[in-house]
């Protein structure tokens, strides 16, 4: 048994001796973590993008002829958004749970929490009107012009009310 | 070396990762015996749990630059060894059965040491008769001396699972082996 714990040391420190084996810098775990914290950081804001959409699509879309309406937004929702949220979820959990201490939290508390977050920040940046100032000037022009097109509708300067 | 000796194992890690790579030979040395012991009642195979162990010690090398100095390398090293051993198992799906006797800290007292042992290797041997989701935090609280909250650390479980899961192990020990 000895013998063979003496092994461990010896193979283990031979191949850090020949170089086989190296020590990953820094660095690696520096732009890991960013891209880690980005990629969260991105992911919660399309979320809250997408609940501002949402909303703005209900109003636009509630009044007259609201169940063929309601029938088109649902043909016409991006479902594809649903599964990518629902893996990039899954991806962004499990690299919680692996990096981070979170395992401390119940699992049904970080996805809860991580929901209610998603869609407090959604509401607030809708009434508080940052998605207007979004749609008309900034990033997000482009794609609204093309919405409304589509919708052959325009936004008014008071269509809130 | 009787220096190195009295530093703890960060200090020993930040030399390693800045000037002097031999001195992980410490480390191993430190952890190797201790390691072996707990992955060998994870998978139940000696030789496989050498190899178990050999591999994280490299993948901790490795990933050194990773390890977070102001947090304890010995819950570390667990964690990587833990992850290793449950790849391996479930990557064999089989158990088989085991243990032979394991040395444990050497103790002045030969009739206290035996006695010791004996205990010890009753409860490993008892360890093995009930599942490995009880056993295995019972054995880093009692065989390794790990509290609760490092069982949490290495286990990635809340300290309140840890109690829970101790517990429950202690009644199935207490049921199953105490027939035998």
């Amino acid at each position: 048994m000895s013998k063979e714990l003496k092994n461990i040391t010896n193979n283990v420190m031979n191949q850090i001796r020949q170089g086989r084996i190296k020590m990953r810098p820094k660095v690696y775990f520096i732009i890991g973590s960013i891209l880690t914290f980005l990629g969260s950081i991105s992911a919660f804001l399309i979320s809250i993008f997408l609940i501002g959409l949402i909303r703005f699509s209900l109003r636009t879309h509630w009044g007259r002829g609201a169940q063929y309406k309601l029938d088109q937004m649902l043909s016409d929702f991006p479902w594809w958004i649903i599964i990518f949220a629902i893996i990039s979820l899954t991806i962004g959990i499990w690299l919680i749970r692996k990096y981070d201490f979170s395992y401390k939290i119940k699992p049904r508390i970080i996805i809860l929490g991580f929901i209610l977050a998603i869609v407090v920040a959604g509401w607030m940046v809708d009434i508080t009107g940052l998605n207007d100032n979004l749609f008309r000037s900034g990033p997000m022009k482009g794609i609204m012009n093309n919405y409304f097109q589509n919708n052959d509708t325009t936004l008014q300067p008071n269509w809130r009310k | 070396m009787d220096v190195i000796k009295e530093l703890t194992d960060e200090e020993i890690v930040e030399k390693v990762r800045t000037s002097n790579q031999d001195l992980y030979s410490v480390i191993i040395d430190r952890y190797q015996k201790r390691l072996v012991r707990y992955v060998n009642n994870l998978i139940k195979n000696e030789d496989k749990a050498i190899d178990v162990v050999q591999e994280s010690f490299i993948k901790a090398f490795v990933n050194l630059n990773n390890f977070n100095i102001e947090k304890k390398f010995s819950n570390w090293i667990y964690r990587i060894a833990h992850n290793q051993a449950i790849n391996l198992a479930k990557k064999y799906q089989k158990e088989t059965p085991l243990l032979e006797g394991w040395d444990f800290k050497s103790n002045d007292d030969i009739e206290k040491d035996f006695e010791e042992k004996e205990i010890k290797e009753k409860v490993e041997k008892c360890l093995n008769k009930i599942p490995l989701l009880y056993s295995e935090p019972l054995s880093l609280c009692y065989i390794d001396e790990k509290s609760y909250e490092e069982i949490s650390d290495i286990l990635r479980i809340p300290m309140g699972t840890v109690a829970i899961r101790i517990n429950r192990a202690k009644k199935l020990m207490k049921n199953i082996c105490q027939k035998n």
